[in-house]
């Protein structure tokens, strides 16, 4: 039984144009191979796209407005929803851009930690995008391989804070936890795993002649397109720009680990769907290299700085000025200096840039989030005219795009 | 008397600052400390204004005319290696100085550091688009209209981006609350059912502490469901989990837990 | 020739069940509940993953499906903006009767953290909700848990009689 309301029903899915034989087909906002909410308006000569305008801000949650209203510490968890893939990487550039402004200097067994975390986070972050792409290309099993991996690494970063999805794992300054006994073993013995896995999925896609049709010379991106458009991370090194942040602005212990940067001059859909696969690989060297180092770290986990970050738990619960530090710190905030920064760091989406302008109050003054996925949806402006219905869906695939990062 | 809370920037504000407080600086240095920074400056201002430069955090700050945007990118992308627009926006100061700044976030791959380009504009200027140098700014300028109604000269496509066509009130401004206007509550209920409407749904609940212990209709507790609209303030039944009906259910097989496996190693 | 004589009720020798369309109905509806795949936010990986290898949905006969006419639960996973709320209820509306809600996470119930001018407080202001799963993200157990309270409840309404409209709020 229907309740009355006032949406007309109109066919807006489809318009027909009689006079020049033009059709106007409407995608989203909910459609299942859409990534989340994104809606494209595409203007189509019989089955070629002539025109797209992509319509976006279907999850606008006003997260920059937030900020604005939070105490920076506050803001962490928010920061989560962000590229919810991959949580905490968002924490992590968060952290970073704070740390910088107030000039920290995190303890190096946090930094470990903090490695660790951000590297299993891509892994997630690229297995999620392999098992979405597959499945909507039509490789269910792919979906379900890819899925079954990624547990195992939420399994791990559950084990270390608690949450599957939403991790709000690192804090500004360090982080809040050490690692619980096993995980190290644990991960080890997935990492040893995971080249078979990968190994699977490729047996399986590589040479695949569906998958080939419909990623190979499919949503080639020449290099002056990405750099226009303001592309990063893997949407442009498969365009043939060798620019991985952690190689070249190197961050955290990203200078003392031992990784290629993997790129492909092609800038189609293959091309992509490649990179990722090796920068599995790449990851999973840069993790086992960073297990090695955590090992014989001095215990420290969150920097000492009494005017910006909480002491230990043990000594807020012995010393009184550290209770009464405490206490300041959670009730009031810190109160970063005065000054602005710009952070970018290399997300598993690409850059993701934290610009903070601190007016010297507890609340930042302004913080604007640049999600990489923002650009990547913008291209598509450009990039679908030319292609057919079919190749919309393995485009958006492969420009990863997650919508909390889009409209924040 | 009422507590004064000011219109032009209503958001949330530190409820107490000791007087004595001085905020400190994040430090700035000079632009001839690092040479590359210098011979970019050096271009800029062989042709431009430049009202301050500095470095800091290791990226250099050029503040800049508004009308000279346009040609200032212009000179960083083509002869500067600035390749890329990595960001862009806009901060409120009206409050303040009655001023919008708009920032240019660069990049150069090249050279790999990073200039910042600010410039400031009055709330009724617009600016020049540059979206003829960099194709990203298409959207960042859409973006910055939407938050701020900052106006765009020369722009293929001024629209909102993220909020809905028919919004009103430009969200990220100062005088814009987090909470929204009159406006906003209501909009998916205007919109849906009508104004009408209003009263039966009713406004929406914003307070995020509340929690009526005793409301039986809207909310049950995991192991402590009663029936709809039950009265529990005089203490209530306690129902244990049940994933199926005590006597089992037809045609499907009975849940048993003593024949469940329970697998202790996730990773087997 | 001898008379042989069946008590086909009592011996179990009658070849069908006896019960009441209700149940059959009902258990027919319980068991294949499809599922229109909403997710909007971070809530919809958990329901995805909940379709996936590791929690495998389709044991509760439930499948997802693409389009609303197909489907008879929507589980609204995730934040719904106001620019977004005119499209849930215009699908809810295409949806076939019978059909339930399950809002899936705090954003869907309440509004969760995004106490914002962009965020709807609440999916219960726009369409009718059945059951509400507390949690950000509700782990994949708690949304199987909340598909098992639905079948409880399908099994105890009365199959026969068309659906009353249900209230919003
Ligand atoms: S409830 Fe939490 S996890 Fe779910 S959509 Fe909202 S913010 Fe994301």
């Amino acid at each position: 039984m229907q309740q009355a309301n006032r949406l007309r029903p109109f066919f807006e899915n489809i318009t027909f144009d009689r006079v020049d034989n033009e059709m106007v087909l409407n995608f989203g906002p909910q459609h299942p191979s859409s990534h989340g909410q994104l809606r494209l308006m595409l203007h189509m000569q019989q089955e070629q796209i002539t025109k797209a305008h992509p319509d976006i801000g279907y999850l606008h949650r006003g997260m920059e407005k937030m900020a604005e209203n939070m105490i920076y510490n506050e803001f962490m968890p928010t920061t989560d929803r962000m590229d919810y893939i991959a949580s905490s990487s968002n924490n992590y550039g968060f952290a970073l851009a704070v740390e910088k402004l107030i000039g920290l200097e995190v303890p190096r067994r946090a930094k470990v930690i903090r490695m660790l975390l951000l590297e299993i986070n891509r892994l997630m972050s690229h297995l999620f995008w392999l098992a979405t792409t597959a499945l909507d290309i039509g490789a269910m099993t792919v979906f379900l391989y890819a899925f079954r991996e990624r547990e195992y690494l939420m399994d791990l970063v559950e084990d270390y804070c608690g949450a599957r999805l939403t991790h709000a794992a690192i804090r500004i300054g360090g982080v809040p936890l050490d690692l619980p006994d096993n995980f190290i073993t644990d991960l080890r013995k997935f990492l040893d795993k995971l080249p078979a896995n990968i190994k699977d999925y490729e047996d399986l896609l590589d040479k695949n002649r569906v998958w080939l049709m419909r990623m190979e010379n499919v949503g080639v991106i020449s290099k002056e397109m990405a750099l226009s458009w303001g592309c990063s991370g893997v949407m442009l090194r498969a365009s043939g720009v060798q620019w991985d942040i952690r190689k070249e602005e190197p961050y955290e212990l990203y200078d003392e680990v031992e990784f290629n940067v993997p790129v492909s001059d092609k800038g189609d859909n293959y091309a992509r769907y490649k990179l990722y696969m090796a920068e599995m690989r790449e990851s999973a060297k840069i993790l086992y290299q960073v297990a090695d180092m955590y090992e014989g770290t001095p215990t420290e986990l969150m920097a000492h700085a009494p005017q910006y970050i909480s002491a230990p738990k043990l000594d807020i619960m012995t010393q009184n000025y550290a209770l009464m530090q405490h206490f300041v710190l959670v009730t009031q905030g810190m109160r970063p200096p005065v000054g602005e920064v710009y952070v970018p760091t290399e997300s598993p989406k690409g850059e993701l840039g934290f610009y903070i302008n601190s007016q010297g109050g507890p609340y930042p003054y302004r913080l604007k989030l640049r999600g990489p996925s923002f650009w990547h949806t913008g291209i598509l402006t450009d990039l679908l005219p030319g292609h057919y219905i079919p190749d919309v869906v393995s485009i958006i695939g492969t420009t990863n795009i997650v919508f909390g990062e889009v409209d924040r | 008397m009422r507590a004064y809370t000011p219109k032009d920037n209503v958001q949330k504000k530190s409820y107490y600052t000791d007087r004595f407080w001085v905020a400190p600086q994040v430090a700035k240095s000079a632009v001839s400390d690092d040479a590359v920074f210098a011979a970019d400056l050096d271009a800029i201002k062989a042709k431009f204004d430049v009202l301050d430069a500095y470095i800091q955090v290791d990226q250099m700050v050029v503040v800049i005319h508004a009308n000279d945007n346009y040609a200032v990118l212009e000179l960083l992308k083509n002869e500067r290696e600035y390749t890329q627009l990595s960001e862009m926006s806009a901060i409120d100061w009206l409050a303040t100085e009655g001023k919008f700044e708009i920032f240019y976030q660069m990049l150069s791959m090249a050279k790999r550091k990073r200039v910042r380009i600010k410039c400031k504009i009055d709330e009724k200027e617009a600016i020049q688009s540059v979206e003829k140098l960099f194709r990203c700014a298409d959207w960042s300028e859409r973006e910055m209209y939407d938050m701020f109604g900052v106006v765009v000269n020369n722009h293929p496509f001024m629209k909102r981006i993220l909020m809905p066509d028919d919004w009103e009130g430009f969200p990220l401004r100062k005088t814009y609350p987090l909470q929204g206007d009159e406006f906003a509550a209501w909009y998916e209920v205007d919109k849906i059912f009508g104004k009408e409407a209003r009263e039966i749904i009713g406004p929406e609940n914003r307070d995020p502490a509340r929690i009526d212990r005793y409301d039986t209709k809207r909310f049950a507790r995991l192991g402590h469901e009663v029936p709809f609209g039950t009265d529990i303030s005089q203490g209530e039944p306690d129902t244990p989990l049940v994933y199926q009906e005590q006597k089992g259910v037809f045609m499907v097989d009975k849940f048993d837990t003593q024949k469940s496996v329970v697998i202790s190693d996730r990773h087997r | 020739m001898a008379q042989h004589q069946v008590n086909y009720l009592k011996d179990g020798g009658l070849p069908v069940a006896l019960t009441t369309i209700d149940k059959v109905v009902n258990w027919g509806r319980s068991n294949s509940i499809w599922a229109l795949t909403y997710g909007l936010a971070c809530c919809g990986i958990e329901m995805m993953a909940s379709g996936a290898s590791r929690y495998d949905f389709d044991r509760f006969g439930t499948i997802f499906r693409a389009s609303p006419r197909q489907a008879e639960l929507m589980i609204v996973a995730g934040t719904l903006t106001k620019k977004h709320a005119e499209f849930i209820r215009r699908l809810y509306d295409q949806m076939t009767e019978p059909k339930w809600v399950i809002s899936m996470g705090s954003c869907a119930n309440t509004g969760g953290m995004f106490n914002t001018y962009a965020t709807v407080q609440g999916v219960d202001r726009v369409i009718p909700v059945d059951l509400y799963l507390p949690g950000c993200a509700p782990r994949p157990e708690t949304l199987q848990y909340a598909v098992m309270m639905l079948q409880q409840k399908i099994r105890k309404e009365p199959a026969s009689r068309a659906q009353k409209p249900k209230r919003l709020m």
